[in-house]
């Protein structure tokens, strides 16, 4: 629907017109260049060192840029251990959520049989459930196994928990774009005598391309940015992704002072979906909406 | 249709697996751990004692999660009405018709493709930071130096720092349902509107605001979803372990369960189980609320 009305054709500036919408202007205005301050003055303040981040020349750069603070946070502060950990948890856990919810929302959204409305309605009310609800079974099973001392092994159980949290979204994501492909393709292959399995991972899945990358994306961020499972489940340094290990590094610069390799840190962790999101922002936002309502 | 059944079998599997192993069974067994009194969160259930209901008692008993719960509702009330009408004023002049409307969404939008914890330090650190912070340069240049002086993290000021930090955040989310919401409507209801005379504001009163009445709804089932979740904001603006500005019931679990301190009074993993339940009850509460109020069927669009 956005689509549609983006491509009206450009209206010729009538200075008249744009008076009228003045305030409005002047409200986005303000928000957007407040927006663009915070995060600009902090991306300069990790060029900068503490001493002048404190003397509020930040953004003057008389010592020129201070890429070591970038070097010291990545690697004296961790931050490299746990940049990786993000990544291998986000990466492995979005290719898993594929490969799982998109044969089941392909077979909720194509086959009439008893349980399919139940599942469906059970995914999309866990998806209002809070995490605390499911918090305290999975830690007493989790850490009475002893999972948790073996690093290997408690990635591997992370990474599941990062799956089995996003399943409900993610296949309910999936549901309402296969259902909007129309049924004759499968019937021609069908008539072509290619088995139904086959005809979805050589045709269906292929044509779902843009729903997946979507969905791909969301679960990315979303992971990456997981905090209060992580939290609980990756207590020791080995284990823990970008979000609760800025936490435990910004509790410990306030006692070293170091104010520059703080900024450092934050701008870190928030590159990787910040680059996404330049990117691809027309993508996510139209995947946002595309998500809650079908 | 037998090879649709080893299909649909094969195909819903994995899917269904994982949701019972990490929303079902974890539910009923958190609903469960409710109502006895569990010593460690490991403990065996034959260690368990059935209390009946006096975890829910004693929950309501502690001072500390009283406080708990009124941060909480007033973060959701105050933020609520705060992102609620924030957000309905940008998707309204968003799509008033003025230029470089998608590059402002993008901005709008960018906070919440952000880590929490990043965002919260930006706050934290940069602006509300009473040496060298945004706002105290800002009404410094102004000449306003009782504005200047105020110290935003400190008792008195820290929750409405925590609210205003964290609608930033959420305003981006909520617009965006809102402008599906509005670009849904027909152009041809505004151009009949012109024509009767009705002026922008006016249409917007009339006649975008009741088309709007379910996106309304799902705009408060999801701000109540993700406001009790409210986790790591108040972690991060809080210097010790029970600030009673800024406790959250996320935060009294975790604390009770998993975080040390001399605040816990009590090992009991049946209160936070209670705790789990009784959030819980409240979103089915508001979503039910909702549903009742508003019914977005009697208006056709």
């Amino acid at each position: 629907m956005a689509k549609t009305k983006e491509k009206e054709p450009r209206r010729p500036f009538n200075l008249k017109q744009e008076l009228k919408l003045a305030p409005g202007y002047i409200i986005i205005l303000l928000w957007v260049i407040f927006t663009i301050v915070l995060l600009g003055w902090v991306f300069c303040a990790s060029f900068s060192t503490t001493a002048e981040i404190f003397q509020g020349k930040a953004l003057k750069f008389e010592t020129g840029l201070h890429f070591e603070n970038y070097a010291k946070a990545w690697n004296g502060s961790g931050v490299a251990g746990f940049f990786g950990n993000s990544l291998l948890y986000s990466v492995v856990s979005c290719v898993a959520l594929i490969l799982v919810c998109a044969p089941a929302a392909y077979v909720l959204s194509r086959f009439d049989f008893i349980a399919n409305k139940f599942i469906q309605t059970s995914f999309v009310s866990a998806m209002g459930v809070p995490a605390i609800m499911v918090v305290l079974p999975l830690f007493s099973i989790i850490s009475g196994m002893g999972i948790l001392n073996n690093i290997p092994l408690a990635k591997g159980t992370l990474i599941l928990l990062y799956v089995g949290i996003n399943v409900p979204y993610t296949t309910i994501f999936l549901l309402t774009f296969f259902s909007n492909i129309s049924k004759t393709y499968e019937e021609a292959a069908a008539i072509d005598g290619c088995p139904p399995m086959k005809t979805f991972w050589k045709i269906m899945f292929p044509m779902a391309q843009s729903g997946i990358v979507t969905v791909t994306i969301f679960n990315f961020i979303n992971i990456w940015n997981e905090y209060f499972l992580s939290l609980i489940f990756a207590s020791s340094d080995k284990l823990k992704p970008v979000a609760p290990g800025l936490y435990g590094m910004i509790n410990s610069m306030k006692y070293t002072g170091d104010w520059a390799g703080m900024f450092a840190a934050v701008i870190i962790v928030f590159l990787p979906t910040f680059i996404l999101y330049v990117f691809l922002s027309e993508k996510i936002i139209g995947g946002v909406t595309g998500g809650i309502k079908g | 249709m037998k090879k649709n059944k080893t299909m649909i079998v094969v195909f819903l599997t994995p899917a269904v697996l994982l949701f019972l192993g990490i929303f079902l069974y974890p539910i009923l067994k958190t609903i469960l751990m409710s109502f006895f009194k569990i010593e460690g969160v490991t403990d065996a259930m034959n260690l368990w004692s059935f209390v009946g209901l006096d975890n829910y008692v004693k929950l309501i008993n502690t001072s500390l999660f009283r406080t708990a719960c009124y941060n909480l509702f007033r973060i959701w009330f105050f933020g609520g009405l705060i992102v609620m009408s924030l957000s309905l004023l940008f998707a309204a002049i968003l799509t008033s018709g003025i230029r470089g409307k998608k590059f402002f969404r993008a901005i709008i939008y960018m906070p919440n493709i952000v880590s929490a914890v990043a965002l919260a330090t930006m706050w934290l650190q940069y602006v509300y930071s009473p040496r060298f912070g945004l706002l105290k340069s800002f009404f410094e240049a102004l000449h306003l130096e009782g504005l200047a002086k105020i110290q935003w993290l400190d008792n008195e000021h820290k929750f409405m720092a925590l609210l205003l930090a964290y609608c930033f955040g959420m305003v981006g989310y909520h617009m965006l349902i809102w402008l599906s919401g509005i670009e849904r409507i027909s152009p041809e209801y505004y151009e009949a509107a012109t024509i009767d005379g009705a002026n922008k504001l006016e249409q917007f009163r009339y006649m975008t605001l009741p088309l709007l009445k379910g996106v309304f709804k799902t705009n408060i089932t999801m701000w109540s979803v993700s406001s009790v979740g409210f986790f790591v904001w108040s972690q991060l603006f809080s210097n010790v372990t029970a600030d009673t500005q800024t406790i959250t019931p996320y935060v009294y679990m975790y604390m009770q369960i998993f975080g040390g301190g001399n605040t816990v009074t009590e090992r009991n993993s049946g209160l936070g189980a209670a705790i789990g339940v009784l959030l819980s009850l409240c979103v089915v509460l508001v979503f039910t609320v909702c549903n009742k109020l508003i019914k977005d069927d009697d208006l056709e669009f």
